[in-house]
């Protein structure tokens, strides 16, 4: 039994600066820029991020520790990953997988919708399906590419020829997930993932669901009876924004009411609220410093002493030993502290008197350049 | 005869955090912080009014997550020590602060407050959600539901059985809480996706809410734009549209109320503030500074030099705003009662966190705006949705846009590089889920346990809490864990089953963890 544990005390040693790499790999801030395209471009795949993981964690755990620190200040994340990681004992424990699987074994392709321009989509191929269509394709699967194919199947039922029209995304060979510029709100898309063989022959290998972008303006379609003029329409819009009454209904109008839509000056702070204490700090300089003096009075008397502080009654701890706590602020504090006998028949009277004078001072030491 | 409505949504919302493994969990006092400075203060807001016969509406979402750890034992116990040490620490606040009456006025202010809320809270025997009920019970409050755990329905369009099951599972939890099904829902995040109100449909619920965009974007154009619900296309449930002149008073971090520099500042917490040894006692024990709620500065000015707070300052601010918010609706509702030619509404919605929590007078706007609205004018009447849809039962026929009221006003927030990688996995436990369903159609014993329990882990998975939470950067790797955990329940229950060979004590174990939803029926799962 011994042995046992001890073998498996080893597997979690391994296994467990694994799982914190990968935890904190997945913390990493989007470095996606305004520039969509570059964005996509950039993308890494997934499945590189995970292998390259796991070997960093292997062979450097003190820089992943490092790169913790850096992303949330070192001690909030000391304190989760404790309480996290180390459970009191439960009830009835049992040996888990210590992660997620990185891959299910099934054909799977999804496509999912960000906003009005941009889909989202993760795939999964099984080995046996590579094989068989690397049995298949013998050398052109070599020198195929990966490729996901997007169909505008807006208002039709796709049966795999009828698109409107199609582009191919290539993509990195061992991505797993991918977002995709579609760029034409108010369509229905459908993609296939599959090899674009240098025979110029697309291979599909899986399809997706089909999903539809939403609008990014009001629909041109009116119902008769509930139509509206296009100008009352117009102000109607502007006023649901919140830019009141007077609101053009030019172009330019509407592109601001977007801005104001999608700023996200209005979107909900959701669980920010509550889990963010930190202040975010403005972009200039931040050193900052704050001194403040407390004084602590303390004493003994016989425990069955009336003790007043300042003509306040105190209460006295069980041996008759008392300590009060107060902030300084500038200036003189006369602080007489009096007992009196359980009988009455005898005084003590003892008066700390306390000044505190506070200076300042605030400069700067060398040029500072906002570079 | 008033010219228009004016409906106040305050969506109430905390992700399922509850960890009996461990004394002092950090993540647990978002529960305690709010229910000290929202759902109390809010209780106490619609309580005084109910007592001064003030007539009010407000409609108030109180998520299946929220109402489980509100009547959980375990939580309802370590509030009550939570609040018992707030009122100890602001003892030996007012004792410190002896020399600096302005500071030792204001813990005699937090002490009473803690103190009140200690009182409602054991009033209602621990449990708050029963005086909310009443509330609704007395015709003021209208309570609705939302997801089971708050998943975001648009990102789940390829596994819809959980879209259905999340608001079966809602519906059925308020309904065993309320004591009637649920006649509205709050989609998690404001999150629709045209098609979804049929599972709304299903479950007997009448109406929903959208961003402004859901309802002004849909097909045909609304003739309303956001002053009118539209009924959805083939299912007929009603939907609501925020409307954004009436949040950007509030909300907007810019021109919003809560940032006037006479109110509480948020950022200036003893627990922060003090000297370490001294506060060490009330902050995390493992010695991280945390928000205690005692917070003595107004925001001031835009500098880091703060002014101690001045508690009748901020409340006469927070009579002249909410007087600002009521002259605005009432310009806003006669003209646009002209405009439209009937009487509009004005769909006002909230994260209830907000008030108190954030923006520490915003209760106290609350109350004079309703009672500004009660006594001082005719032109504007407060209602819930349900109201409106009775008085008003003819409504144009659309399909609302997808939307939410997430950043960017889609699924941006809980679909970019930091939390992107979970829908395949949530996608596979889904699709798993009702193969199970589908298996084991009458399951019974210890493989319905297991199928139950499975089905609670798979909810708690997919609550957008911990996609968001990675999207903004902090408490980062607690909703990873969070995520990978339920996952990883889910995957070995669902072997287990599969072969027949369930660790009965690792089951009741994970039971005991997770123990939301006890009455779940796996087969809503389909």
């Amino acid at each position: 039994m011994a042995i046992l544990r001890k073998v498996k005390e080893k597997i979690k040693k391994v296994v467990a600066p694994v799982r914190k790499k990968l935890a904190t790999k997945i913390t990493l801030p989007a470095r996606r820029t305004a520039a969509k395209k570059a964005s996509a471009a950039k993308k890494v795949p997934a499945a590189k991020k995970v292998s390259a993981a796991k070997k960093a964690a292997q062979s450097r755990p003190l820089v992943v520790e490092e790169a913790r620190k850096e992303m949330h200040g070192a001690r909030e994340t000391a304190i989760e990953t404790s309480k996290y990681f180390s459970y009191a004992p439960v009830k009835h424990r049992r040996v888990m997988p210590n992660d997620l699987p990185y891959k299910y074994e099934r054909d799977r392709l999804v496509l999912q919708v960000r906003d009005p321009w941009w889909l989202h989509s993760y795939w999964e191929v099984a080995s046996h399906t590579w094989n068989s269509l690397r049995d298949r394709l013998k050398d052109l699967f070599y020198s195929a590419k990966k490729v996901l194919r997007v169909y505008d199947v807006s208002n039709i039922i796709f049966n795999g020829k009828n698109a409107h029209r199609f582009f191919d995304v290539e993509v990195n060979p061992d991505a797993m997930s991918w977002y995709i510029d579609a760029g034409g709100p108010g369509r229905s898309w459908c993609a296939d993932y599959g090899l674009k063989l240098t025979t110029g022959e697309f291979i599909t290998i899986l399809r997706s669901n089909t999903v539809s972008s939403p609008l990014d303006a009001p629909s041109w379609v009116s119902d008769e009876e509930w139509m509206v003029p296009e100008e009352i329409f117009g102000r109607l819009y502007g006023m649901s924004f919140g830019f009141g009454s007077n609101a053009p209904t030019s172009k330019v109008m509407q592109e601001r009411f977007r801005r104001a839509l999608f700023s996200g000056a209005l979107s909900s702070p959701g669980l920010a609220s509550m889990s963010s204490p930190a202040k975010k700090q403005p972009k200039d300089r931040t050193f900052w410093m704050m001194v403040d003096c407390e004084l602590i009075v303390y004493g003994a008397t016989e425990p069955d002493a009336k003790v007043t502080v300042q003509g306040k009654p105190i209460k006295l701890r069980p041996d008759g030993t008392f300590t009060l706590r107060y902030t300084l602020p500038d200036g003189e504090q006369v602080i007489p502290v009096r007992a009196e006998s359980a009988d009455e028949v005898e005084e003590r009277v003892i008066t700390p008197i306390v000044t505190r004078q506070t200076k300042t001072s605030q400069k700067m030491l060398k040029e500072f350049s906002r570079e | 005869m008033n010219k228009g409505y004016l409906c106040i949504v305050l969506h109430s919302h905390l992700p399922f955090v509850r960890h009996p493994e461990h004394p002092d969990f950090l993540e647990e006092d978002w529960l305690y912080e709010a229910i000290t400075e929202t759902y109390i203060p809010l209780l106490w807001v619609f309580e005084g009014c109910v007592q001064d016969k003030v007539d009010f509406r407000v409609t108030i979402s109180l998520t299946p997550t929220l109402i489980s750890m509100l009547t959980d034992p375990l939580l309802q116990e370590r509030y009550s020590k939570h609040i018992n040490s707030l009122v100890e620490l602001s003892h030996k606040e007012i004792e410190r602060t002896t020399w600096q009456p302005e500071f030792q006025s204001l813990a005699t202010m937090y002490l009473n407050h803690f103190c009140r809320c200690r009182d409602t809270f054991e009033k209602h025997k621990r449990n708050i959600v029963t005086a909310f009920k009443d509330l609704q019970d007395l015709g003021k409050l209208e309570i609705i539901t939302c997801g089971a755990t708050h998943g975001f329905f648009p990102l789940m369009q390829v596994t819809k059985e959980s879209v259905r099951a999340q608001v079966r599972v809602a519906a059925n939890h308020y309904e065993a809480t309320f004591g009637r099904r649920p006649r509205g829902i709050w989609l998690p995040e404001c999150g629709y996706n045209p098609g979804d109100d049929q599972y709304l449909r299903e479950a007997g619920i009448n109406f929903f809410f959208t961003d402004a965009h859901g309802v002004l974007h849909s097909t045909p154009r609304p003739k309303y734009g956001v002053f009118a619900p539209v009924y959805c296309k083939n299912s007929g449930v009603a939907a609501f549209a925020r409307d954004l002149e009436s949040s950007k008073q509030v909300w907007s971090s810019i021109e919003g109320y809560p940032g006037d520099y006479s109110y509480r500042e948020f950022y200036r917490d003893i627990g922060f503030d003090l000297e370490y040894d001294y506060i060490k006692p009330y902050i995390h024990p493992d010695g991280v500074r945390i928000n205690t709620g005692i917070k003595y500065y107004r925001i001031t000015g835009p500098g880091n030099r703060k002014e101690p707070y001045n508690p009748e300052w901020a409340r006469s601010k927070a009579a002249e705003h909410a007087g600002n918010f009521l002259f605005n609706r009432q310009k806003q509702v006669e003209y646009l009662h002209d405009f439209i030619g009937k009487k509009p509404i004005v769909v006002s919605p909230y994260d209830a966190e907000l008030y108190g929590h954030w923006w520490y007078e915003g209760p106290q706007w609350l109350d004079f705006l309703i009672r500004k609205i009660h006594f001082d004018q005719d032109t504007i009447k407060m209602i819930t949705p349900s109201e409106y849809l009775a008085e008003n039962r003819r409504n144009q026929v659309a399909t609302p846009s997808f939307s939410s009221w997430g950043y960017k006003g889609y699924s941006e927030m809980w679909l970019q590089g930091t939390n992107d990688w979970i829908y395949s996995h949530l996608d596979m436990a889904s699709t798993r889920m009702t193969e199970l369903v589908k298996s084991y159609p009458d399951a019974q014993g210890i493989f319905r346990r297991a199928l139950n329990q499975a089905l609670r882990e798979l909810l708690l998975a997919q609550s957008s809490d911990w996609a968001f939470i990675m999207g903004t950067g902090t408490h980062v790797s607690y909703a990873v864990n969070r995520t990978k955990n339920h996952l990883l329940r889910f995957t070995q229950l669902y072997d287990d089953i599969r072969n027949s060979s369930i660790d009965d004590g690792w089951l009741a174990d994970i039971e005991g963890k997770d123990n939301i939803f006890p009455d779940i029926d796996y087969r809503v799962h389909q």
